[in-house]
């Protein structure tokens, strides 16, 4: 099965994301703040990672740099989830690499559908529900 | 009668004799070395010379001129020797020896009179000069102090004017750096002695203290700044200089106190002088006033910009704190509503359905709030770009059918034979389309929405006369989209009132319909960036129509576009914009885009090339916080199109030059 990391301080967000993303069959491990993120990263190397921008300690920006810059991680595709919509911050995200940019408020089929586009269906429950 | 002085020039014993007996009661010097003469003229300062004609050896001409220099009568005692008529025509007087003592002085009692007035006259021609001097001293004073706004700089106009029209030797001004910062100014021709500076201060103090009758800072000898301005070093000034002729006056407009200032001067000064100072310290006081002004405005303003920051500052945070619950509580019930949790009731699903309708729609009224803050900021973000607009219409036609279908309209769109590319953002031409067919959808109970497309000319539009003022000033050619329904329609007074702010809250009517009231405004500010217009046209109980018109791109509309979002964008940030448009037939232009450093460098320069068939032009763009004025703008021109034909010879070249849209000249090269 592949493993997601999300990384957001909003527990809820957290939460019900995780809820989604293994219902369509993924693992979800969760961290709170930036510190735990990366840590967590290096530690299970997760196929995909859904990292918030504005978080305590190191923010997402920062993370996915430390990441892309790193032969060993740069190819885990970075979905950034943030509340800023602004151009300028989008720029930042497409320097350090990430590979999506979604704003929230998002809707989590958005998210469960990006999550499938880098990583396919999976093969288990979530086939029987999905539907082309 | 006061004595008068004689310098005889003569040899001669006899005539000697006779001049004394004629004016013994008057002071005679005689002399017969020439090199005396002129040190006796120097020291004595006679008021005749009498020079003996017999006397040999002289060039009687050369003297006389070289007398002539100083202020003094010249008689000549003809002789026997022969002179040239032009020895005669050097010289004011003349007798013939011998000396007839009657007529000698009487020769010289006249002699004196016309001295007397000559020398009248004298002193009134160097009083005029002086006076003249004066006066032009005060006249460039005053012109230079119309050019400032600097306190420093008016108060250094001042007393540079106050030196050259007066000579002062010392001069004490008393000024405020700022509110709690007082400095005494001290321009002197030599040093200035520790304990003169001492007593400068405390003399500054106490002429402080005796014109403020309640002064609102406590100067005291440690809090006063020294600012000196010494013009020799080699001679020190001391207590000496209290003694000499002062003038003191206070710089007050009204009741507010700028300063004062007083100068020292060994020279009594007169009545003129005192005039003169008078008035130019005068002069200063109303530049200072406006000075002060300047600076207040200057506080203000940056007061307000950053406000103004902290209000977009303060709306993102909060709209940021306002969107991650809504987020989380919108995932929740979508989850719920998704099944993915476990199996619920018809009535739970009817009341978490509610609350989801609910949330999306405060999300829709915190989303239209950061807009409105953000537009009127001017901190929207646009990304213009051409495009065609009917995949917009159908993208928004096919997003509210199902909500249509709901209420049992039906949204209508064919798209017209004939389009045009239009510049603009399609996300915000969305965004004004979903709101004018959402708002048809929600006030229509029973028919079909139209959305129509077309290319009109600004000349065919119809229009209510309410809405005049946005549409007269439209021009050429215009893609026109209309979004027609059959509900509860607006009354015509209130046609224009349904693009104010918050128009929907005042009018119970629509209210139970929902909304943040302030979709139609964002729509009319969003069309106004997109140099477009907005306007509607309504039967009451028949239907509405929607109209908006985005100009059909071409090279000028595009132009323009870019134009203004720069401009809104310089201006957000404080900043000014001037524009820079260069023509050129050949392709002189290219290589002018890369002398953008001939500008200065403290401009952040953008360009922008515009290609007109055959005909290359460059747009230049210049963004800085000081106003670039018209004449630096033209000067920095000149210098760059000078420079680029002595580089590439004979080329034609055309420019024009605005500041924030306001055409400023307009000018041609060719050669």
């Amino acid at each position: 099965m592949k493993k997601i990391l999300i990384v957001d301080d909003e527990q809820d967000i957290v939460e019900s994301l995780k809820f989604v993303l293994e219902v369509s069959g993924f693992v979800c491990y969760t961290a709170f703040n930036g510190e735990d993120g990366l840590r967590l990263a290096k530690e299970i190397m997760p196929d995909l990672i859904i990292l918030d921008v504005m978080m305590p300690k190191i923010n997402g920006y920062k993370i996915s740099r430390l990441l892309k810059y790193d032969n060993k991680y740069k190819d885990i595709p970075i979905i950034m989830v943030t509340a800023r919509s602004q151009l300028e911050d989008k720029a930042i995200g497409e320097e350090t690499g990430v590979n999506e940019y979604i704003t929230k408020p998002f809707e989590l089929d958005q998210i469960v559908k990006k999550v499938e586009e880098y990583l396919g269906k999976d093969e288990g429950e979530g086939a029987a529900e999905g539907e082309a | 009668m006061a004595m008068t002085k004689f310098l005889l020039i003569s040899g001669d014993e006899v005539k000697d004799q006779v001049v004394r007996e004629v004016f013994s009661s008057d002071e005679v010097i005689t002399t017969v070395d020439e090199t005396l003469v002129f040190d006796t003229l120097k020291v004595e300062e006679p008021d005749i010379v009498i020079i003996d004609g017999d006397l040999s050896g002289l060039d009687f001409k050369a003297l006389c001129r070289k007398i002539k220099q100083y202020p003094v009568v010249i008689l000549l005692i003809l002789g026997e020797t022969k002179h040239n008529k032009d020895v005669t025509h050097n010289v004011n007087l003349f007798i013939k020896a011998p000396i007839d003592k009657k007529l000698l002085s009487a020769t010289v009692d006249s002699a004196l009179k016309t001295r007397q007035s000559l020398l009248k006259m004298t002193k009134s021609n160097q009083e005029l000069a002086r006076s003249l001097y004066q006066l032009n001293v005060m006249y460039n004073t005053s012109s230079q102090l119309a050019g400032s706004l600097d306190k420093d700089k008016l108060l250094r106009i001042m007393i540079e004017g106050l030196e050259k029209s007066l000579n002062f030797e010392l001069s004490c001004t008393l000024t405020f750096r700022s509110e709690r910062e007082p400095v005494l100014i001290i321009d002197s021709l030599y040093k200035v002695s520790d304990r003169l500076l001492e007593a400068l201060k405390l003399r500054a103090i106490l002429s402080y203290k005796s014109l403020l009758e309640d002064p609102p800072l406590d100067i005291k000898i440690g809090n006063l700044k020294i600012e000196k301005n010494i013009k020799h070093n080699f001679q020190e000034y001391d207590f000496s200089i209290l003694r000499y002729d002062n003038m003191f006056a206070p710089i007050m407009l009204n009741d507010e106190f700028f300063g004062f200032t007083e100068i020292y001067r060994e020279k009594p000064f007169s009545t003129e002088d005192a005039t003169v100072f008078q008035t130019l310290v005068q002069q200063v006081i109303l530049p200072l006033k406006s000075a002060s002004l300047y600076e207040e405005l200057k506080m203000t303003n940056r007061k307000l910009q950053k406000l103004e920051r902290l209000k977009s500052e303060f709306i993102s945070i909060v709209s940021h704190e306002l969107r991650t619950p809504l987020t989380a509580i919108k995932n929740a019930m979508d989850i719920i509503l998704s099944g993915k949790a476990g199996a619920m009731t018809e009535n739970i699903q009817k009341f978490v359905t509610m609350g989801k309708r609910n949330s999306i729609r405060l999300s829709g009224i915190i989303n239209d709030l950061l807009d409105i803050s953000k537009i009127e900021a001017g901190k929207m973000d646009f990304k213009f770009e051409l495009t065609h607009i009917e995949p917009v219409i159908e993208y928004v036609k096919n997003n509210l059918a199902e909500v249509a279908n709901e209420k049992g309209l039906t949204i209508k769109y064919t798209p017209p034979e004939e389009s045009a590319e239009v510049y603009a953002d399609s996300n915000r031409i969305e965004q004004v389309l979903t709101n004018l067919v959402s708002n048809a959808i929600k006030f229509t109970q029973a028919g079909d929405i139209e959305i129509t497309s077309k290319v009109v000319n600004a000349r065919e539009l119809h229009y209510d006369q309410c809405f005049e003022e946005d549409i007269k000033k439209l021009q050429g050619n215009y893609l026109q989209v209309c979004v027609e329904d059959h509900g509860i329609g607006i009354e015509r007074k209130d046609l224009n009132h349904v693009f104010d702010k918050f128009a929907q809250i005042e009018n119970s009517l629509s209210r139970q319909v929902g909304g943040s009231g302030l979709g139609l405004p964002i729509a009319r500010q969003l069309m106004e960036s997109h140099n477009g217009a907005i306007w509607c046209d309504s039967e009451i109980n028949k239907g509405s129509k929607f109209y908006f018109v985005i100009p059909v791109a071409n090279d000028k509309s595009n132009f323009n576009m870019i134009k203004k979002q720069l401009i809104q964008k310089a201006r957000s940030n404080g900043s000014t914009v001037a524009i820079i448009k260069i023509k050129s037939t050949n392709e002189v232009i290219e290589n002018l885009i890369n002398e953008e450093n001939l500008l200065n460098k403290t401009y952040m320069s953008n360009s922008l090339v515009e290609k007109e068939g055959s005909l290359t032009s460059l747009s230049m763009v210049v963004i800085d916080g000081d106003k670039p004025s018209a004449e630096f703008l033209k000067k920095k021109i000149d210098t760059l199109v000078e420079h680029k034909k002595n580089v590439y010879g004979e080329c034609d070249i055309m420019y024009s030059y605005e500041i924030e849209g306001e055409v400023h000249e307009k000018d041609s090269y060719s050669r």
